[in-house]
C-alpha cells in the first residue's frame, strides 16, 4: 500500500514530462535539428546543383558577406529604408484611428473589428495579387486616380525610384489596420479612473492625452511595435509578387536577399550563414519583446 | 455653444472613420469586381464601373487548370496541420499550464521564441534534408514544416486558456482517483473548448495562407506568359472566402491570437 502510495505521488509529480515530451521531442526534431544542420552547413562551402560535397570554410562565408559583399550592404540598406518607411507611419497612422475609434464607440462592435483585421489575416499573397492588380500602370486603380487629379501616371512597381516606396506602401495598408485593432484593444481595457480624476481636476484634453491616456497605454503601443518590427524583417510575400526584390536589387530586402542565395543561386552554405545573420537580428527583437511581456501583464479588451 | 462643437467633432469623426474603412476595404472590393468581369472589361482603362457580372472566370478555373486540386491539397494539408499540432500543442500546453517545475516558465518562453524566428531560416535546412530524403513534393512534407511555426503558436495561446480555468475542479476529480490523462481529456478539455475551437481556426487560417513553404517545396510557380487576371482574381477571392468566413467566427480571440497572446 504504501509503496502504491509512493509511486502515486511520483507519478503526479512528473506528470507533465508525459504531457510536455512530445511537442518538445517534435520541436526538437523539426526546429532545432535543421538550424544546428544550418549552423554547420554556414560554415561549409556548398552549391548545391553542383557535384561535391561540402568544403569547410570556417568563417569564410560570414566574413564574405560582413566586409565584402556589397550585395549584402545594399540588402541591409533597403531593409532598414523599408522599416523606417513602414513601422513608424503603421504606428502614428494606428495611432490616430484608434484614438478617432475610441471617441466614436467604446466597444469594438463587429464590422469595424473584421474589417480592421482582414487585411493582416488575409491570404499575403492575394493581398500582393490585389496590390499588384492597384499598380499595373495599364489598368490599374492607382494610375486612374491619378489620371482623374490631372497627375501624369506612374510605373508603380517598374522603376527603381519608386518600386520600394509602393511596396512600403502595400506594407502600410496591409498592416496599419492591425495596430489600429491592437491600440484600440489596449485603450478599451485602460483603467477609468485617472480619466475621472483628471476630469475632476478640469484638465484639457490634450493634458489628458499627453499626461493619462499615452503612458497608460505605453505597454501596449511597445508591444506593437515590436511585434511589427519583427515580423517586418520576415516579408516576403508581397515583394516576391509585387518586384521579385527588383528593378536591379531597390526592393530586395535581406530575407529575400537570403532566399535568392538559397534557392536562386543554390549557394547553400552562403545562405544559411545569411540565414543566420537574420536569426540574430530578430532574436534581438524577440528577446526584447518577451521581456515586455514577462515584467509586466499586458491587458487588452477581449476584441 | 458647447453642444455644436461637439456635434462638429463628431461629425469630423464619423468622416474620418469612413475614409478610413473605404481605404481598406476598396482594394478586395476591386479585386472581387475585376474577378466578375470579362477579360476585356477588366483591361479597359478608365476602369469600367458598370458592365455585365459574369462568373466566366470561377467556372474557366476550375475547368482548366489544377486549380481544383490545389485547393484540395491546401484544404487537406491544412487540417491534418490543424489537427496534428492540436493535439501535440494542447498536452504540452496543458502541462505547462498545470505543472510548475524547475524552468517551466522558461520552457514557455523558449517555445514562443520558436513562433518568432524568421521562416527562412528553418526553410534551407529542411529543403535540403527532405530533398535527400525524396519526400520533397508530398503534402506531408508540408505537414510537418506548418508544426514548426504552429506547434509554438498553439502551445501558447492555449496555455493561456489554461490557466483561465480554476484549478479546483480538476484536483478534486484527481482526489476521486482520475487519472492526470483522463483529467485533461474528460475536465479539462471541455471546460476550455471555445478557446480550443478559436485557435484551432487560426491554426487552419495561418496553413491556408502559409504561401512561402509550399511556393518552395512543391515548387507551385504561378507564373505564365503575361497575367490572366480573370483567373488570377477569381483565384484570390476563392481563397479569401474560408478567411472571411472564419475570421467572423472567432472575432474575441483575433488579437490574441495575432499578438500570440502578448495581449490578453
Amino acid at each position: 500500500m504504501g509503496r502504491r502510495k509512493s509511486f502515486q505521488s511520483f507519478k503526479r509529480k512528473y506528470a507533465w514530462v508525459f504531457f510536455i515530451a512530445p511537442a518538445v521531442v517534435v520541436l526538437l526534431g523539426i526546429v532545432i535539428f535543421p538550424l544546428i544542420f544550418s549552423l554547420t552547413l554556414s560554415l561549409h562551402e556548398w552549391n548545391i546543383i553542383r557535384a561535391g560535397g561540402w568544403t569547410w570554410s570556417g568563417l569564410e562565408n560570414y566574413a564574405t558577406i560582413l566586409f565584402l559583399d556589397p550585395y549584402f550592404r545594399t540588402a541591409l540598406k533597403v531593409t532598414f529604408l523599408y522599416l523606417l518607411g513602414t513601422v513608424p507611419l503603421q504606428f502614428a497612422l494606428g495611432l490616430m484611428v484608434a484614438l478617432i475609434l475610441y471617441r466614436i464607440t467604446r466597444k469594438i462592435i463587429g464590422f469595424l473589428r473584421t474589417s480592421l483585421v482582414f487585411p493582416s489575416i488575409m491570404t499575403p499573397i492575394v493581398v500582393g495579387i490585389i496590390w499588384r492588380l492597384m499598380y499595373n500602370p495599364d489598368m490599374g486603380m492607382l494610375n486612374y486616380f491619378l489620371k482623374l487629379l490631372h497627375l501624369p501616371p506612374l510605373n508603380w512597381t517598374g522603376s527603381p525610384l519608386t518600386a520600394l516606396p509602393s511596396v512600403m506602401m502595400a506594407d502600410i495598408w496591409e498592416w496599419t489596420p492591425f495596430m489600429a485593432l491592437i491600440l484600440l484593444a489596449g485603450l478599451q481595457a485602460l483603467p477609468q479612473e485617472p480619466f475621472e480624476a483628471a476630469l475632476v481636476d478640469g484638465a484639457s484634453q490634450a493634458q489628458v492625452l499627453r499626461y493619462i491616456t499615452l503612458p497608460l497605454l505605453s505597454p501596449v503601443m511597445i508591444v506593437a511595435i515590436l511585434i511589427r518590427l519583427m515580423d517586418s524583417f520576415k516579408t516576403f510575400d508581397l515583394i516576391f509578387v509585387l518586384t521579385e526584390g527588383g528593378p536591379g536589387m531597390s526592393t530586395e530586402i535581406l530575407n529575400y536577399y537570403t532566399y535568392k542565395y538559397g534557392f536562386k543561386f543554390f549557394h547553400m552554405g552562403y545562405a544559411s550563414a545569411l540565414s543566420w545573420l537574420l536569426v540574430v537580428i530578430v532574436t534581438v527583437i524577440a528577446m526584447i519583446l518577451i521581456k515586455t511581456i514577462r515584467s509586466r501583464g499586458i491587458y487588452a479588451a477581449g476584441g | 455653444m458647447g453642444f455644436t462643437t461637439g456635434k462638429i467633432k463628431k461629425i469630423i469623426f464619423v468622416v474620418v472613420t469612413v475614409i478610413v474603412f473605404s481605404i481598406i476595404l476598396f482594394p478586395p472590393i476591386f479585386l472581387f469586381l475585376t474577378s466578375i468581369k470579362t477579360e476585356l472589361d477588366a483591361l479597359s482603362f478608365p476602369p469600367k464601373w458598370i458592365f455585365i457580372p459574369t462568373v466566366k472566370n470561377y467556372v474557366q478555373i476550375f475547368k482548366t487548370s489544377s486549380f481544383l486540386r490545389y485547393i484540395v491539397n491546401s484544404l487537406i494539408v491544412a487540417s491534418t496541420n490543424t489537427f496534428v499540432s492540436l493535439a501535440l500543442g494542447s498536452l504540452a500546453a496543458y502541462g505547462l499550464a498545470r505543472y510548475k517545475f524547475r524552468g517551466s516558465e522558461n520552457l514557455s518562453f523558449w517555445i514562443l521564441s520558436i513562433r518568432m524566428m524568421p521562416p527562412v531560416a528553418a526553410i534551407i535546412p529542411i529543403y535540403i534534408i527532405m530533398k535527400k530524403l525524396r519526400i520533397l513534393d508530398t503534402p506531408w512534407c508540408l505537414v510537418m514544416i506548418y508544426l514548426t511555426f504552429n506547434l509554438p503558436f498553439i502551445v501558447w495561446m492555449m496555455k493561456g486558456f489554461f490557466e483561465d480555468v480554476p484549478r479546483e475542479i480538476e484536483e478534486s476529480a484527481l482526489i476521486d482517483g482520475c487519472s492526470e490523462f483522463d483529467v485533461f481529456l474528460k475536465i479539462a478539455l471541455p471546460l476550455v473548448a471555445p478557446g480550443l475551437a478559436a485557435t484551432a481556426i487560426l491554426v487552419f487560417i495561418f496553413s491556408w495562407n502559409e504561401f512561402l513553404f509550399a511556393l518552395i517545396l512543391t515548387i507551385l510557380y504561378m507564373k505564365e506568359t503575361g497575367i490572366n487576371w480573370g483567373y488570377m482574381t477569381a483565384g484570390g477571392i476563392l481563397a479569401l472566402i474560408p478567411v472571411v468566413i472564419f475570421t467572423m467566427l472567432i472575432q474575441k480571440h483575433l488579437v490574441k491570437g495575432l499578438t500570440l497572446g502578448a495581449l490578453k
